[in-house]
C-alpha cells in the first residue's frame, strides 16, 4: 500500500484526543475517509483495545477501507474492531436478547427461536400472501411486474421502521400525498393491507424481516437497560463513516448513544445522500453534529483536476439554471477544455461501444493509464449491455470487472444442469424438464459435445413419465454414433439416479452435495475439471441450504404436509421470486481492471478514478425515482408533512436534486477526464433526450459562445 | 440541399404562428414543404434553448425522412442538426408523454409495451374463451337459412373468428373513447335494454386488460389513451410540454383520430391555458381525398375538414408534378362526378377540392408531357383469371422496351396481388411484391433466426447448411466466392451425421472430412473447401459453447459473427433485449420456443425502432423494369410510370346499389348485419347521454355501407393518382360471375369517351 502524505488538517483529526467527539464534514474527495481509517490505526496504536471500537457505516461496501485494516495481518493485538451496519447490529442484538423482546413485540411463539428473513425469503413469503389477493382484484389498476410489487410492499415496511413511523400508517401517508387519478388511490389501501397481513404472518411464525429486526432492536431492546448496558460497556469508541447515507432511526440511536461513548468520529459527505431511496436522511445525519464536541470541515478536493472541478460547477449551474458568481468568474478564466470533456458519438449503440473500447485501449496502451483508473458507468446496466461491453474488453485483452454485485444462479448452465438432473431424480415433484434441457444437462454433466448430447437425450428421455432408458436398449447404429465412451458415462449417471429414486428423498441441498460428490466431480464427468462449474455448484448448494433453513421453521409451524423445499425452490427460482444471486467473487479479484458498473454502485464503492466514461447520457435513469408506484421515498420520509400533496413540481425538483447530487458525486471521484458516449439511438432503439443531456448541451453552448465571441 | 419553393409552397413558408390547415393533392411535396417550414422556424431564432418543433407523422419511415430532411435544411444554414426538433409518430409521441411520469396513470416506471402480435393473440385467447362459455350467443345472430352442416362449420370456425375481430375493433374503439372496462360496465349497467354485442365486447375487453396488467404491460392504444389522461390530469405536465413544443406540425392529418386531435389540441394550447403558454401554433397538412383504411380504424378524414374550417388560416398545395395532364384530368373529374353526380347523396362528400394542378412553368418538378393515349379504361368483361392473364400479357409486351421505366400492378386485396404475382412468375417476368420487400429489420432477424434455429436442433444437417449460408451472407453477391459457398452448402446438407464433422473422435487426420458418411462426401475435396469447412467448424463450436448463455448474450455473441454493418449490430442488440424480456416472461421457454418469436418481434418492434436509416420504406425508382405488385392501400405515397389498376368492379368498389354486396356483412349472419358496425353502434349508444342516440339494429350496418362506399371512392382516387404517364384500369366479373364495373369507373369511361 502506498504511503499517503497527510495534511495538517487531517492529522489534527486523526490524532485528536481519544476522549473527543468529532463531526467531520466535507465534499467527496477531500480525504475524510482516509482520516477515518488513519484514526482507527491511531486508536489501535495508542493502545485502545480493538474490541472496544465500533466501525459503523450504512452499507458494507462503504466499510471496505476499514476492513483492510481490521483484517490486515499487522493489526495490533487486543481483539478486533467490530465493523457493522445498524441493521446488522440490530440482528445480532435480537438474536442475542430474543427472550427479552419476543413476547412484548407480539410474537406468537416467544419460546421458539426467531427466524431471520433475507430479502429473498421475505419476498417469498410476501408472494405467498399477496398472490391470492391479486386474484381477488387487489392492485388491479396498477401495471407492475409481480416481483417488483412484492418488493415495494416490503420496502414500505422497511421505510416505516427506518424512518420511525408505525407500519399501519403506510397507506394513509401515501394516499394523502396523491394528486393523480383518484381511481389510483385504492392501491394504497391494498398496499397497506398486504403489509399488515405480512406483519401478522411474521408475528405468528416468528419470522423477522428487516423491518421487524430494526423495530425490535430500537423499540424493545435498546430501551431495555440490560441491552443498553451491554452495548455501552462493549463499545467505547465509534467511527461512523457516511452518516449521511444512513436512516433516521439509526441517527436517533446515535443521539442517545453518543453521550455515553468515550470518543467518536462521525464523517459526513456534504453532497451525498445517494441512498435516499433506501430511506437515508441527510438532515437527521447533519443534526448529529450538535452532539459532538467539535466540528471540522475539509473543503479542498484531492481528486479533481481544475478542469473537472470547473466542469462540475458548470454542470451544476446547467442543472439549476441560477447564475452563480463563482462559476461565472471561473468561466472567464477557462472554458471546458478537450482535456476535461470529450464526447464520443455514433449513430448506433454497438458502434459507440466499439469506439469507447478503442479509446480505452488507447488510454491504457498509449497514455499509460492504469486499467483500474478507468470506469465505464451507466445509470442502469442491462445484462446485454454489460455483456456487450465486457466481451469487447475481453476481445482486446483488457482486464475488466463488473460490480453489478451479483448474478442469478438461474442463468448459470452449471446450476441449470444440476436442477434438471435433480428434477429427473425426483419424479414426484412433477417438474418436467424439456428434452432440450436434458440435452444440455447431459452435455455438461457427461462432458460431451452438443450434437451427441442432443441425440442421446432424444433417444433415452421421455418427458411424459420421466423415463430414462438404458444405453444398451438403443439401436447399435445410434450407439455407435453416440459412442460407447459417452454411453458408459451415461449408464453410470442413470444407475445412480434410478437407485436414488428407490430411496427416500433427501433434502435438495443434501441431494446435490451427494450427486456432485459421487458422480459429477468424478473423472470423466463434466464438473471434474471445470472449476467454475464446481464453484457455481457450491453456491447453489449453499443457496438451497439457506432457503431450507429459513423456510423450515415457518413451515414446521404451518400445516403443509406435502411441502417439498426442493420443488418449491425450483419453482420460486423460475418465477423470479427468489433471484438466488451470488457473488462471482473469483471474477472480481483482479483490482487492476476496468470497472463496468451502474453509476450508484460506483459511488457506493467510494473510490476515485482518473477517467470516467458515461453511457446513456440521455437516459432518464440519471434522476428518476425507481420506487414507484407503490411506495415513495420522499413522502415516507421524516421531513414530509403528513397530508401535503406530492406535486409535479416536487417531482421535478427532486429529480433535479437527485441528478445534481449524482453527477457531482461522480465528478468528485474523477481526477482528470470525462468521456460522454452518445449514440443517436439508445440501446433499445429509442432516441434519448433526458435532462442530463440537455444540461450538457447548455454547458457546451455556453462554452462555444465564448469561443466565437 | 437546395429547395426552391413554388408559389403555393412559399405561401406556407410565410407562416409565423396560429392554426393553419393545409389540403395537399397527391404528389404536391408536402413532406418537403413541412420540413422546410420546420427548419425555418428553428433557424429563425424563435425557439428557446429547451424548445423544439414537434412534428407528428404517421409511420416510422416518415419519421426518418423528416429527421433527415430537416437535418439537411438546418445544417445548410450553418446550425447544429439534431437540435430543436422532434419527429414522432403518434405512438412515439404518446410514449414520450407517458414516460414523463408513468405512475400518474398507474404504470410502473418500467412498464412494457406489448406489440400488435402479442396483443391480438391475447385478444384472440380472451374472445375464444368467451365463445366457449357463451355457446348460445350465436343463436341470436345466425342466419336461419343455414343448414346443419353450415351451422356446424360456422360454429367451429367463422363465428369465433368473427367474435375475435368484433372484439378487437370494440376494444380499440373503447380505448379511443377513453373508456376503461369499469366505466363501460357502469354505462352498460344503466341501459334500459341489454346491448348484447356491447356486453360481449366488455367481457373480452375486461379479460384482455387483466392479461395486460398481469404482464405489467400496455398496448399501443393504451399508450395513446394514457397520454391523453396524463395531459388532462396534470396541468403541470401540460404546461411543461407546451413550453417544450411551441410549434406543432402534423403530417397525414387526414388519418388523424379524434384522440390524436385531442392530444395535439391540448399540447398546442389552442384551448386557453392558465399562464398563457401554448400559443396555439399548430399546422396540419393532409389530403382528405387520400384517407383510406385497410382495417378498422378510429381515424376520420372529416376531422381535418372541420379543422380547416375553423383554423386561423387555410391553404392549399394544389400543384403536383407527378402525373401527366390527362391523368390529372381524370382524377379531377372523379372529384367532380362524386360531388355532383354520385347517385347516393350521402357519398358526395367523399372527395373534395382542391383539384390537382400541374406545376407552374420552370418548376424543378415538371409534369410528364400530356398524352391522352397513355390512359386505357378497359370495358372488357373478363372473369378474374382472364383479367390477370390480360394484364400479364400486356406487361409482357411492354417490359422489353421499357427497362428504364417503373411499373406497378395495383389490386384491392392481398390475395389478388398474390395471384397476379403467381402469374407473373409463370411468365418469368421479374416482379417484386411490395409486402414482401425485405426490410433490414426482417433480414437481420431472419439471419439470426436461422442460426438460432440450427442451435435448437444441432444435429440437423440442413439447418447447419442454412446457418452456414447466413454466416457467409456477405459472400452471396460476390462472384468469386459464390461457387464455394454453394459447394460447401450442398456438402454440409449431405452430411449424414453432423457430429462426425463437428466433433470428430479422431480430430487430427489430414483430411478430417474423409470419413464422413453421406452421399458423395468421401470424394476428394479441394484445399479451399477443407479450409472453409474448418473455419466454419470453429465458428459453430463457439456457437455451441454460447448456447448455455442467457438468450440476450447468445444473440450478441452470434451477431458478432454474422453481422458487420452497424445497423445490423444495433438491431441485434435491440432484438437481444426484447428476446430477453420474452424469455423472462416465459421462464420455461428455450431456443425452440424463442426462435419463432424473433420474426414477429422484428415486425412489430419496427413501430418504435428507428434503426431504419436504410429502412425508410420503399423506393419505386430502385425497381426499374421490375413489376411491383401491391394493393392500392400499400401504394399510398408512391408513384410509377405505368400503373395497372385491377378489379374495379362493384364488389371491390361498391356504390350502395341494390345489387352490391359488402365484405363486412357475413354470409352466415342474419339480415345482412354488419356485426362489427353494430357492436360499435352499441358502444356509442351506451355512452351517449342524448336520447336520440338509442340503439336500433341495422342502422349501423347501413351507415357502415356508406362509409365503405366513401372509402372506396377515395381508394379509386388514390389508385389513379399513382400513375405518372400511363394508367390502365380493368375490371372482372368476380367470383360469382355477376359483378359489374363499379359505378365511378363506368362514369369515368363514359366521360373519357366523350372527352376524346
Amino acid at each position: 500500500m502506498t504511503r499517503i502524505t497527510l495534511t495538517s488538517h487531517q492529522l489534527a483529526v486523526i490524532e485528536a484526543d481519544p476522549t473527543s467527539k468529532l463531526f467531520l464534514a466535507g465534499p467527496a474527495g477531500a480525504g475524510k475517509s482516509t482520516v477515518g481509517v488513519e484514526r482507527l490505526k491511531y486508536l489501535l496504536a495508542s493502545g485502545i483495545s480493538g474490541d472496544s471500537i465500533l466501525i459503523l457505516a450504512p452499507q458494507r461496501t462503504l466499510q471496505e477501507p476499514y476492513l483492510e485494516i481490521i483484517q490486515s495481518p499487522e493489526r495490533s493485538a487486543g481483539g478486533e474492531a467490530t465493523p457493522a451496519t445498524v441493521g446488522g447490529l440490530a440482528r445480532r442484538m435480537v438474536d442475542l436478547f430474543w427472550p427479552l423482546a419476543a413476547e412484548e413485540a407480539g410474537f406468537a411463539h416467544p419460546d421458539r427461536p426467531p427466524v431471520f428473513l433475507t430479502l429473498e425469503t421475505a419476498q417469498y413469503h410476501m408472494a405467498h400472501i399477496v398472490r391470492p389477493l391479486l386474484d381477488q382484484g387487489y392492485f388491479e389498476s396498477v401495471t407492475i411486474d409481480r416481483n417488483r410489487l412484492y418488493s415495494q410492499i416490503l420496502d414500505n415496511l422497511n421505510k416505516s421502521a427506518a424512518v420511525g413511523f408505525s407500519f399501519t400508517e403506510i397507506g394513509s401517508r401515501l394516499d394523502s400525498a396523491w394528486v393523480g387519478d383518484p381511481g389510483q388511490r385504492r392501491i394504497y389501501t391494498d398496499a397497506q393491507d398486504c403489509a399488515t397481513r405480512f406483519r401478522e404472518f411474521c408475528l405468528q411464525n416468528n419470522l423477522l424481516d428487516f423491518s421487524l429486526q430494526l423495530e425490535i432492536f430500537l423499540n424493545h431492546l435498546w430501551p431495555n437497560p440490560l441491552v443498553r448496558d451491554y452495548l455501552v460497556k462493549t463499545y467505547s469508541h465509534l467511527i461512523y463513516d457516511n452518516v449521511e447515507e444512513d436512516v433516521p432511526r439509526a441517527h436517533d440511536l446515535m443521539r442517545e448513544w453518543l453521550p455515553q461513548l468515550d470518543s467518536a468520529l462521525l464523517i459526513y459527505d456534504e453532497a451525498a445522500g445517494y441512498r435516499r431511496f433506501l430511506g437515508a436522511d441527510i438532515d437527521t445525519a447533519f443534526a448529529l453534529r450538535e452532539l459532538c464536541d467539535e466540528q471540522r470541515r475539509f473543503d479542498e478536493s484531492f481528486v479533481m483536476s481544475e478542469g473537472i472541478a470547473y466542469l462540475a460547477d458548470s454542470l451544476a449551474d446547467a442543472i439549476f439554471p441560477i447564475p452563480s458568481p463563482l462559476s461565472a468568474e471561473r468561466a472567464k478564466e477557462q472554458g471546458i477544455r478537450e482535456s476535461t470533456l470529450s464526447i464520443i458519438t455514433s449513430p448506433f449503440y454497438p458502434e459507440l461501444l466499439d469506439s469507447i473500447i478503442s479509446q480505452i485501449e488507447h488510454l491504457i496502451n498509449k497514455d499509460r493509464i492504469s486499467a483500474s483508473d478507468i470506469v465505464i458507468l451507466a445509470p442502469y446496466l442491462s445484462d446485454a449491455l454489460r455483456f456487450a461491453i465486457t466481451s469487447r474488453l475481453e476481445a482486446r485483452g483488457i482486464p475488466w470487472r463488473t460490480h453489478r454485485p451479483s448474478r442469478s444462479l438461474h442463468d448459470e448452465p452449471a446450476s441449470q444442469t444440476l436442477l434438471t438432473l435433480a428434477a429427473l431424480a425426483h419424479p414426484h415433484w412433477n417438474v418436467r424438464p424439456s428434452k432440450f434441457d436434458v440435452a444440455y444437462a447431459l452435455k455438461l454433466a457427461l462432458d460431451m459435445d452438443l450434437v451427441r448430447a442432443q441425440l442421446l437425450a432424444e433417444i433415452i428421455y421421455r418427458t411424459k413419465d420421466f423415463t430414462l432408458s438404458s444405453f444398451d436398449e438403443i439401436n447399435p447404429e445410434k450407439q455407435e454414433r453416440i459412442t460407447f465412451n459417452f454411453g458408459n458415462r451415461y449408464s453410470t449417471l442413470r444407475d445412480w439416479i434410478l437407485n436414488y429414486r428407490e430411496e427416500s428423498p433427501l433434502p435438495l441441498d443434501h441431494f446435490l452435495r451427494r450427486f456432485f460428490g459421487e458422480i459429477l466431480s468424478q473423472p470423466g464427468f463434466g464438473f471434474h475439471r471445470n472449476l467454475d462449474a464446481a464453484r457455481v455448484a457450491a453456491s447453489l448448494i449453499e443457496s438451497v441450504r439457506k432457503f431450507r433453513l429459513a423456510m423450515e421453521p415457518s413451515f414446521v409451524n404451518l400445516d403443509h404436509p406435502d411441502f417439498d423445499f426442493g420443488r418449491e425452490y425450483i419453482a420460486m427460482l423460475q418465477d423470479g421470486v427468489i433471484a438466488a444471486q451470488y457473488l462471482e467473487s473469483w471474477k472480481t479479484e483482479n483490482e487492476e481492471s476496468v470497472l463496468v458498473a451502474p453509476a450508484y454502485t460506483f459511488l457506493m464503492m467510494n473510490r476515485p478514478v482518473t477517467v470516467q466514461f458515461w453511457l446513456d447520457v440521455g437516459s432518464s435513469g440519471w434522476y428518476e425515482r425507481l420506487d414507484q408506484p407503490l411506495t415513495h421515498t420522499q413522502v415516507l420520509s421524516r421531513e414530509w408533512p403528513i397530508g401535503r400533496p406530492w406535486t409535479f413540481a416536487d417531482e421535478e425538483q427532486t429529480n433535479q436534486q437527485t441528478m445534481a447530487r449524482l453527477v457531482s458525486g461522480l465528478l468528485h471521484r474523477c481526477r482528470e477526464k470525462l468521456y460522454l458516449g452518445i449514440s443517436n439511438l439508445g440501446e433499445s432503439g429509442f432516441e434519448q433526450r433526458g435532462e442530463l443531456l440537455r444540461a450538457f448541451q447548455r454547458v457546451l453552448q455556453e462554452g462555444t459562445t465564448d469561443e466565437r465571441g | 440541399m437546395t429547395f426552391t419553393p413554388r408559389p403555393s409552397q412559399t405561401e406556407i413558408l410565410k407562416y409565423t404562428g396560429g392554426t393553419l390547415g393545409i389540403s395537399a393533392v397527391p404528389g404536391s411535396g408536402k413532406t418537403h414543404t413541412l420540413s422546410a417550414l420546420a427548419a425555418q422556424i428553428i433557424s429563425s431564432g424563435q425557439l428557446e434553448r429547451d424548445q423544439e418543433v414537434l412534428i407528428v407523422t404517421l409511420v416510422n419511415s416518415a419519421v426518418d425522412n423528416f429527421s433527415a430532411r430537416i437535418g439537411e435544411f438546418i445544417q445548410a444554414r450553418g446550425l447544429i442538426p439534431q437540435l430543436g426538433y422532434r419527429v414522432r409518430t403518434l405512438h412515439g409521441l404518446a410514449h414520450d408523454i407517458v414516460r414523463e411520469n408513468p405512475p400518474l396513470v398507474g404504470l410502473d416506471k418500467k412498464f412494457s409495451i406489448v406489440d400488435e402480435t402479442a396483443s391480438s393473440s391475447m385478444i384472440a385467447d380472451a374472445a375464444r374463451a368467451w365463445v366457449q362459455t357463451h355457446p348460445d350467443f350465436l343463436d341470436q345472430y345466425i342466419s336461419p337459412s343455414l343448414d346443419d352442416y353450415q351451422t356446424r362449420r360456422v360454429r367451429d370456425k367463422d363465428w369465433p373468428d368473427l367474435i375475435e375481430s368484433i372484439a378487437s375493433s370494440f376494444i380499440r374503439s373503447a380505448k379511443d373513447r377513453r373508456l376503461t372496462p369499469d366505466k363501460l360496465r357502469f354505462a352498460l349497467y344503466r341501459q334500459p335494454a341489454p346491448l348484447l354485442l356491447a356486453n360481449m365486447g366488455l367481457d373480452v375487453y375486461s379479460d384482455y386488460q387483466r392479461a395486460l396488467a398481469y404482464r405489467g404491460a400496455v398496448d399501443f392504444d393504451d399508450l395513446i389513451r394514457l397520454a391523453y389522461e396524463m395531459l388532462n390530469t396534470s396541468d403541470e405536465l401540460l404546461e411543461r410540454l407546451r413550453y417544450r413544443w411551441p410549434f406543432i406540425l402534423e403530417d397525414e392529418a387526414q388519418d388523424s383520430s379524434q384522440l390524436q386531435e385531442d392530444i395535439l389540441r391540448l399540447l398546442s394550447g389552442e384551448s386557453p391555458s392558465p399562464n398563457g403558454r401554448g400559443a396555439g401554433n399548430w399546422v396540419r397538412v393532409g389530403d382528405p381525398n387520400q384517407a383510406i383504411f385497410e382495417t378498422f380504424t378510429t381515424a376520420d378524414p372529416r376531422l381535418l375538414k372541420q379543422f380547416r374550417e375553423s383554423a386561423d388560416q387555410s391553404l392549399d398545395l394544389p400543384n403536383s408534378g407527378r402525373s401527366q395532364q390527362s391523368i390529372i384530368n381524370l382524377a379531377n373529374y372523379l372529384i367532380d362526378w362524386t360531388m355532383t353526380e354520385h347517385p347516393i347523396p350521402e357519398a358526395r362528400d367523399a372527395l373534395s377540392p382542391p383539384y390537382i394542378q400541374p406545376t407552374p412553368k420552370g418548376d424543378p418538378q415538371p409534369n410528364p408531357p400530356d398524352d391522352p393515349s397513355g390512359i386505357k379504361l378497359l370495358s372488357n368483361k373478363y372473369n378474374p383469371d382472364q383479367e390477370i392473364e390480360a394484364v400479364v400479357k400486356s406487361i409482357e409486351n411492354w417490359i422489353p422496351d421499357h427497362k428504364d421505366s417503373t411499373i406497378a400492378v395495383l389490386t384491392s386485396t392481398n390475395d389478388h396481388a398474390a395471384r397476379v404475382a403467381e402469374e407473373l412468375k409463370k411468365h418469368k417476368i421479374e416482379y417484386r411484391e411490395l409486402l414482401r420487400s425485405t426490410s433490414p429489420t426482417r433480414a437481420a432477424a431472419g439471419a439470426l433466426s436461422y442460426v438460432l434455429g440450427y442451435l435448437a436442433a444441432p444435429d440437423s444437417a440442413s439447418k447447419l447448411a442454412q446457418a452456414y449460408k447466413v454466416w457467409r451472407r456477405d459472400w452471396r453477391e460476390d462472384e468469386e466466392h459464390e461457387p464455394l459457398v454453394e459447394q460447401v452448402t450442398s456438402l454440409i446438407r449431405k452430411f449424414k451425421n453432423v457430429e462426425e464433422y463437428l466433433a470428430p473422435l479422431i480430430p487430427s487426420s489430414p483430411n478430417p472430412f474423409q470419413g464422413i458418411k453421406g452421399e458423395g462426401i468421401g470424394e476428394d475435396k479441394t484445399d479451399e473447401i477443407i479450409a472453409e469447412l474448418n473455419s466454419f467448424r470453429e465458428v459453430v463450436l463457439r456457437w455451441h459453447g454460447a448456447t448455455v448463455l442467457p438468450i440476450d448474450q447468445l444473440i450478441l455473441t452470434l451477431s458478432q459473427d454474422i453481422f458487420t454493418s452497424p445497423t445490423d449490430l444495433a438491431l441485434a442488440h435491440k432484438l437481444a433485449l426484447v428476446l430477453r424480456q420474452v424469455a423472462d416472461e416465459n421462464p420455461q421457454w428455450r431456443l425452440p420456443e424463442l426462435t419463432p418469436s424473433l420474426h414477429e418481434i422484428a415486425r412489430n418492434e419496427r413501430r418504435f425502432v428507428g434503426f431504419s436509416s436504410d429502412d425508410a420504406g420503399f423506393n419505386p425508382s430502385d425497381y426499374k423494369g421490375i413489376v411491383v405488385v401491391s394493393t392500392v392501400h400499400k401504394a399510398k405515397g408512391l408513384e410509377w410510370d405505368r400503373v395497372y389498376l385491377m378489379s374495379v368492379n362493384n364488389y371491390d368498389y361498391p356504390s350502395n346499389q341494390p345489387n352490391d354486396r359488402f365484405i363486412s356483412e357475413r354470409w352466415f349472419v342474419r339480415d345482412s348485419l354488419n356485426l362489427e358496425a353494430e357492436a360499435l353502434a352499441q358502444l356509442t349508444a351506451a355512452i351517449s347521454t342524448s336520447e336520440y342516440d338509442y340503439y336500433e339494429e341495422g342502422s349501423a350496418t347501413r351507415r357502415a355501407r356508406l362509409d365503405y362506399v366513401r372509402e372506396r371512392l377515395r381508394l379509386f382516387f388514390v389508385g389513379i393518382t399513382r400513375a405518372r404517364k400511363e394508367l390502365i384500369v380493368t375490371w372482372n366479373t368476380g367470383r360469382r360471375g355477376d359483378a359489374t364495373p363499379s359505378l365511378p369507373f363506368a362514369a369515368l369511361m363514359g366521360w373519357w369517351e366523350k372527352h376524346l
